[in-house]
């Protein structure tokens, strides 16, 4: 309760929660984190609800391609909210709407009503927290998004599962089992198909919500070690609660609280040089 | 002090305040309670079950005499010839139809004036009287004989009825009186001589039956149009197999014993297979259960084909698509619908949705749908829609607890993967809780099979087998059910009396339908929830 009532304090006097925004955000040439990165994601002064309730304030974000950013904070900060948020799977929740603000992928404004959401979410995939393999044969399950899309020929289908098996590590122990059924498999093993499943149909970005959170260290450091040879090929953002994973694995660091971002910065920044306060006491295990 | 104070635990620990209750304690009570309730239970089932059995089984000795009797006192001879005159009153019911249809030619494609067209028709109805009088000799020697094996067959009746009625005095202790029954025992070989003795009388008879048919039929009036004339080619066709039987007719009888025993099996079998539910008839009661299956299953049947889409669609609806306020309207209203009592249903059914679909069927425009137009306002399609009503909401609540049990994340996850709403259901929703639906509507079908208001007031209560030659349209036909039966006829037969336990037979069959569908519904549920972990 202390912490929480010094947090308040400090908030009110700083305004500007958002003193570390790279140059990019205000249209400097990018040249603190990485030179050569390319602004992928630019969410503008975003501002979403749940019903009557507000679970983001004024959030603005650029996030670089082919890095893995993580979001941080404490359980209700609206990091998943916002994950949510890039591909719309908040659309399937009644109720919620982005009342301010914007999000464009490539400049273009994804919550506009022309943008075809299937297509965005084509492109935007999803891992979620708590592995979810269809009640389908581990074939099927990876082959599901493609055939959605059409592909229907064996050898097309049978090349994808093998690269997409590979890419999430998962091919050498499944390979002899493709059409068993994927619940079938280990905790760690079904959230690697999840990985493949979403890297199948050949997104940009990949979301990822929490994606360790139900699986023992080893399963653990098999997704961490995943996450970083996707990043070569994928823009990752990773939800986390776990400050390890976060600076063991992202590019990038934000901090959120309450549904305001606090602090968003180089990972090594956030963790070794925080600039506020609120961000320094979360980082160090003060709170949260 | 340190006594006391350690006395208190002590005494807190014997627990001698507990509240008792017939030396039991308010644990023990609790327990007999609950306990109780559910041994009385489970002892009423066990007795119902019982009395089902004892009760039903009574019928297959019983009926196994009356096969014998069937066969010693030369029914089933008589039969064989009647099956014979029979086949020959279905190829003059062809005529009818053929002669309805020339007529209707006549005053509706060629415009003639009724009187006009029943003059064109003069040649076939002459054609017509004599293949149906070809049959007259044959007629009347079946009258005789029937009048010839009623008689044996009462003697028989009488002989039992005496037996009994010194069984009682006997049992009264009245052996005086007893004694003074008398009591004949049947001859059947003496009583069946003169029945056989008519053999060669028959076979005359029939040779010249035979030769009649062929001459009329060599003299069939040609057709008007080539429709017609196929009709009247398949009649001469069916006469001729009809003829080609005769031989087969004869040889039947000639080897016909009535000393051959009947089997153990075939009281079962009889029931069973039986084709025919004739009961208080003058000649034979058949008790075959086969008309009241099917006409059970047909209404179930149209009742499913109106109630799965229904159902299942509704509970997709609510459970995918619709907003929270539908939810809360659409919900309640489905479920509401078995709150009403099965008799009003039927009562509407009699009352207004038979004469309203026989109304429908009666629209020109709807006169390619099968089976319309049709007269009997009670049929299968009037029971099946109701209990189509009756269904839905079993089989709507359960599907939609198997596709909440769905969970949420293989839905999140197809969205996310780009399916749309409709693949997100087909692919993923629908065979995920495909085993739970599939439960629901063998449960649904379970709560139809076993509905009898309904059926009673609305199937038409005739008991046939519907005649499926008609295609799709035999759902137009009237039926009797398994629970309609024993609802009619049991508040008017004589209790103990083979009839009386045929009922029970059929009660038991419906017992072990219910328990098969139920047994069935609950291993598919069960296996799916293992497959969903």
């Amino acid at each position: 309760m202390v912490t929480a009532a010094t947090l308040m304090e400090t908030r009110s006097p700083a305004p500007n929660l958002r003193p570390t925004m790279p140059a990019a955000a205000t249209g400097q040439p990018a040249g603190t984190a990485a030179p050569a990165a390319e602004v992928l994601i630019d969410i503008d002064h975003l501002d979403f609800f749940y019903g009557a309730s507000q679970a983001l304030y004024d959030v603005s974000l650029r996030l670089d391609t082919r890095k893995v950013t993580a979001f941080i904070g404490p359980s209700g900060c609206g990091k998943s909210t916002l994950l949510r948020c890039l591909n719309r799977m908040n659309d399937l929740i009644d109720g919620t709407r982005v009342a301010k603000g914007s999000i464009k992928i490539r400049g273009v404004d994804i919550n506009r009503p022309d943008v075809d959401v299937i297509e965005l979410r084509k492109r935007v995939g999803m891992v979620f927290q708590k592995s979810n393999p269809f009640p389908k044969s581990i074939y099927e399950n990876i082959t599901y998004g493609l055939r959605l899309q059409g592909a229907t020929t064996k050898a097309r289908l049978d090349e994808v599962v093998e690269k997409s098996l590979r890419g999430a590590a998962l091919w050498e122990e499944v390979k002899d089992r493709l059409h068993t059924s994927g619940l079938g498999l280990s905790g760690g093993q079904q959230q690697r198909l999840c990985i493949a499943r979403a890297i199948a149909v050949e997104p940009e970005i990949i979301l990822m919500d929490e994606p360790c959170s139900a699986l023992d260290p080893l399963a653990t450091a098999k997704v961490e070690e995943l996450i970083h040879e996707l990043k070569t090929k994928f823009t990752i953002i990773i939800v986390t609660h776990n400050m390890q994973q976060a600076a063991r694995c992202s590019d990038k660091t934000a901090f959120f609280y309450i549904g305001r971002l606090i602090e968003y910065a180089d990972t090594q920044q956030i963790f070794m040089n925080p600039s506020n306060p609120q961000t320094e006491a979360y980082v160090s295990g003060r709170f949260g | 002090m340190e006594p006391s104070r350690a006395a208190e635990p002590a005494e807190f620990l014997t627990g001698r305040r507990k509240f008792h209750l017939f030396g039991l304690t308010i644990d023990e009570c609790i327990k007999v309670f609950f306990g109780g309730n559910a041994v009385v239970s489970v002892v009423v089932l066990a007795l119902i079950t019982i009395f089902l059995f004892k009760e039903g089984f009574g019928f297959f000795g019983l009926n196994q005499q009356s096969l014998r009797v069937y066969r010693q006192a030369g029914l089933e001879y008589v039969d064989i010839i009647r099956a014979q005159q029979d086949d020959h009153t279905a190829l003059t019911r062809y005529l009818s139809d053929l002669r309805l249809r020339q007529f209707n030619y006549f005053t509706q494609q060629q415009h003639l004036a009724p009187a006009e067209a029943n003059q064109r028709l003069a040649g076939f109805d002459e054609f017509a009287d004599r293949f149906g009088g070809a049959v007259g000799p044959i007629r009347g020697l079946v009258s005789d004989l029937t009048e010839t094996v009623t008689a044996i067959k009462d003697k028989f009746t009488n002989t039992e009825n005496r037996k009994e009625e010194r069984r009682q005095l006997l049992a009264e202790g009245r052996t005086a009186d007893a004694a003074k029954v008398e009591i004949t025992a049947v001859d059947f070989a003496a009583e069946l001589k003169p029945l056989l003795a008519t053999r060669p009388a028959y076979v005359e008879a029939n040779a010249e039956f035979a030769r009649q048919l062929s001459a009329v039929i060599a003299s069939a009036p040609a057709m008007p149009i080539p429709d017609l004339q196929a009709r009247m080619d398949r009649f001469k066709q069916l006469t001729g197999e009809y003829l080609a039987g005769f031989p087969a007719v004869e040889q039947k009888l000639k080897t016909w014993d009535y000393t051959r025993p009947v089997p153990w099996y075939q009281t079962v079998t009889s029931f069973i297979l039986g084709r025919d539910w004739v009961t208080a008839s003058f000649w034979q009661d058949w008790y075959g259960v086969i008309p009241l299956f099917i006409g059970s299953l047909m209404v179930s049947v149209v009742a499913l084909f109106f109630a799965v889409p229904l159902g299942v669609g509704a509970a997709i609806y609510i459970n995918q698509i619709a907003t929270p306020l539908e939810q809360k309207l659409i919900k309640p209203a489905i479920e509401f619908i078995s709150a009403f009592p099965s008799v009003v249903l039927g009562f509407f059914g009699v009352a207004v949705l038979g004469q309203a679909l026989r109304a429908l069927s009666q629209q020109p425009s709807l006169a390619w749908v099968p089976g319309f137009p049709f007269s009997e306002r009670l049929n299968i399609l009037t029971a099946g829609c109701l209990l189509a009503l009756l269904a839905v909401p079993t089989i709507f609540t359960l599907a939609e607890d198997a596709l909440n049990n769905v969970p949420r994340s293989f839905k999140e996850a197809s969205f996310a993967l780009g399916a749309n709403r409709l693949q997100t259901i087909v692919k993923i929703i629908m065979p995920a809780s495909l085993s739970g639906i599939i439960s629901a509507v063998l449960l649904g079908l379970g709560r139809v099979i076993g509905e009898t208001m309904v059926v009673l007031l609305c199937a038409g209560n005739r008991i046939a087998i519907p005649d499926f030659t008609a295609g799709l349209a035999v759902i137009t036909q009237p039926v009797h059910t398994m629970t309609g039966i024993i609802a009619q006829e049991m508040g008017e037969v004589v209790r103990g009396s083979i009839h009386y336990r045929a009922l029970f037979v059929v009660g038991l069959v419906l017992f072990f339908l219910s328990l098969l569908i139920n047994y069935v519904a609950q291993r598919i549920v069960r296996r799916y929830r293992i497959s969903i972990g």
